[in-house]
């Protein structure tokens, strides 16, 4: 720690100029990857190296949605991490609040066993997550199948199948984001003074109308912070659509960026530019939301 | 009326303990039960493709017999050990310390440096791959290049020739805003009269950092240090993206290892034993995490 207001104002004049200069250098680190990705993105003439573009166009947004298959990731990424999103907010919401007001023996191991969670690497899990939600989707094929018929139970499979469907991905999206949503929304009815139920209960209200008249009021900043963190965490994610998606149909932007980019003879790099900075956008934009959350929550894990 | 009483509080705790089911049936089908069953999966033959895919068979030990004589694996092992140290400990350590010490000065642009800096952290991993494509491509005009041209150093091809050096480079780029949020949240638990004491004593700032500031923050650092390591385990997507292993295995992390055994050459049995070893890892260092957090319910 340095100090905040030396003695001597020439000393503390000199050390402020290393601060900015070291500041500098680090910002200019973490920067400079942004430019090329912007700048080629409004050049007509991209290449793979940082420079100034001689012709400004926005050519390469306009392919990404009317010539290639732009929109429909961009839709199948919202649909798929929105819908997560929203599933991680109401569960993360119920739960966080029932581990809040428990006073049953199983409140501590069930923490813990959260943390724990928290610490498995997906990437560890995938295998025999990829073996689950394999028999889970042949058997569902096959009652699908028996009832619908082959032609009709493909098209459905897409919507509730667990590979290769939307409802799949989602679930595992959500549930990879849960551990993290549910401890921010714990801590977050702990420092929610009981009095307010309490009141709502001498009205008599039941446990439905407490949930909804007093406590999604009472919640909606702690339900911010948990459904920002889950969308940025879910948006970025690109292991789970790598392995559980393959139709064309379904494909989200993270898969839509890297195929376009395996396309090694056509390497366009303003088109590929141009999708990585409206894949960015999103999570920038929500990153700048969950900010002031980000202290409370990260040292919420750390206060020892 | 201590009967009525009771019942209430009975009909509470089973509604608290209905709107959990729902969490606790998802983390259970898709992360306890798993988790699980990789220790089942990696003891059979389990594949995706050829005869072991119909009919896979229990082989006992014959996994981890084979993981501990390939060579892979162990450098997999390696490379995941130095990616870590390099970027999680080191890196992302020291520059988020430095960020977040010289960042509790007045200064006027502090915001901007603040927002600078945390803007790495919202990029979706393959835009992270994508984006460091460019800046470290091979020939002179790449970025990287023109940069430490300015220094003499002669162009080369970074990824290609010094692919694990350029990897932790582009972790530390990702994890400098987490390691100095969390040491900021520790500095400011440090009360300024401590400093103004020392100040007193005519302590010198390197001796105010290094025997008050350092020792105070010590059990921040050390739970920043077991969070960033489990996640810097977990890290897949940009990895591939950039190198996809290579070359020749020189970015082969443990989850990219994962991944190749069981998506490439579709051995989810062998797979299995791999994750296993992962997870292993990764709980033991949670345990001591959870014991370290001290977790107040």
């Amino acid at each position: 720690m340095a100090p905040h207001h030396a003695h001597n104002p020439s000393k503390r004049r000199g050390a402020d100029l290393s601060a900015y200069a070291t500041l500098s250098v680090i910002s200019i680190f973490c920067a400079i990857p942004f430019f090329w990705v912007l700048l080629a993105s409004i050049d007509g003439n991209a290449s793979l190296f940082l420079q100034w573009p001689r012709e400004l166009t926005i050519d390469n947004y306009v392919r990404i949605f009317m010539q290639e298959d732009g929109t429909r990731w961009v839709l199948n990424s919202l649909f798929v991490v929105g819908t997560a999103t929203l599933i991680v907010m109401v569960l993360a919401g119920l739960g966080g609040y029932a581990l809040s007001r428990t006073r049953a023996w199983w409140k501590r191991p069930f923490l813990y066993t959260i943390l724990l969670i928290r610490v498995l690497p997906t990437t560890a899990l995938i295998v025999p997550l990829y073996k689950v939600l394999l028999t889970a989707n042949n058997w569902l094929g096959g009652v699908l199948r028996a009832i619908f018929g082959n032609g009709p139970a493909r098209e459905i499979l897409k919507y509730v199948g667990f590979i290769d469907g939307y409802l799949g991905l989602i679930l595992v999206l959500a549930t990879m984001q849960l551990p993290l949503a549910l401890w921010i929304m714990k801590t977050f009815f702990d420092t929610v003074p009981r009095d307010y139920e309490e009141a709502a209960l001498m009205d008599g209200a039941t446990m439905l109308q407490r949930i909804r008249r007093v406590l999604i009021p009472l919640a909606l900043p702690g339900l911010g912070a948990a459904g920002l963190f889950a969308f940025i965490s879910a948006w970025g994610d690109f292991l789970l659509p790598l392995i559980l998606l393959s139709s064309p149909d379904l494909q989200t932007l993270p898969l839509g960026l890297f195929r376009a980019f395996l396309r090694v003879n056509t390497i366009d790099y303003g088109f590929l530019a141009a999708l990585a900075f409206v894949y960015l956008l999103p999570a920038v934009i929500a990153f700048g939301f969950a900010r002031r959350f980000l202290v409370q929550t990260f040292s919420g894990g750390v206060k020892g | 009326m201590p009967w009525i009483q009771l019942s209430y509080e009975r009909r509470v705790a089973w509604q608290l303990r209905l709107i959990l089911l729902p969490s606790v049936l998802l983390l259970l089908a898709f992360v306890i039960y798993p988790a699980v069953y990789s220790i089942y999966l990696s003891l059979t033959n389990e594949a995706l493709t050829g005869a072991a895919a119909l009919k896979p068979r229990f082989v006992g030990t014959r996994n981890y017999a084979r993981l501990f004589s390939d060579a892979k694996f162990w450098n997999s092992l390696l490379v995941t050990l130095i990616f870590v140290i390099g970027s999680a400990v080191i890196g992302q350590f020291v520059l988020g310390l430095v960020s977040a010490v010289l960042l509790r000065r007045p200064l006027r642009w502090k915001p901007i440096f603040n927002s600078i800096i945390l803007l790495p952290n919202a990029v979706p991993e393959v835009v992270a791959g994508f984006m460091w494509i460019s800046m470290l491509a091979g020939g002179e005009r790449a970025t990287l290049s023109r940069i430490v041209a300015f220094f003499g150093i002669p162009a080369a091809d970074w990824l290609q020739t010094f692919p694990l050096t350029m990897i932790i480079i582009v972790n530390t780029w990702r994890g400098i805003a987490t390691a100095m949020i969390l040491l900021t949240a520790g500095l400011s638990a440090i009360s300024e009269e401590i400093y103004e004491a020392a100040r007193m004593d005519g302590a010198t700032p390197r001796q105010m950092f290094t025997r008050i500031t350092l020792p105070l923050i010590a059990p921040t650092i050390f739970l920043y240090m077991l969070v960033s390591t489990v996640s810097t385990i977990a890290i897949f997507g940009f990895v591939y993206a950039l190198t996809r292993g290579g070359p020749g295995g020189a970015t082969e992390l443990i989850s990219i290892y994962i991944y190749n055994q069981s998506f490439t050459a579709f051995q989810l049995g062998y797979g299995s034993a791999v994750a296993v070893v992962a997870l292993a890892f990764s709980l033991l260092i949670g345990v001591v995490y959870v014991r370290a957090l001290k977790v107040e319910v």
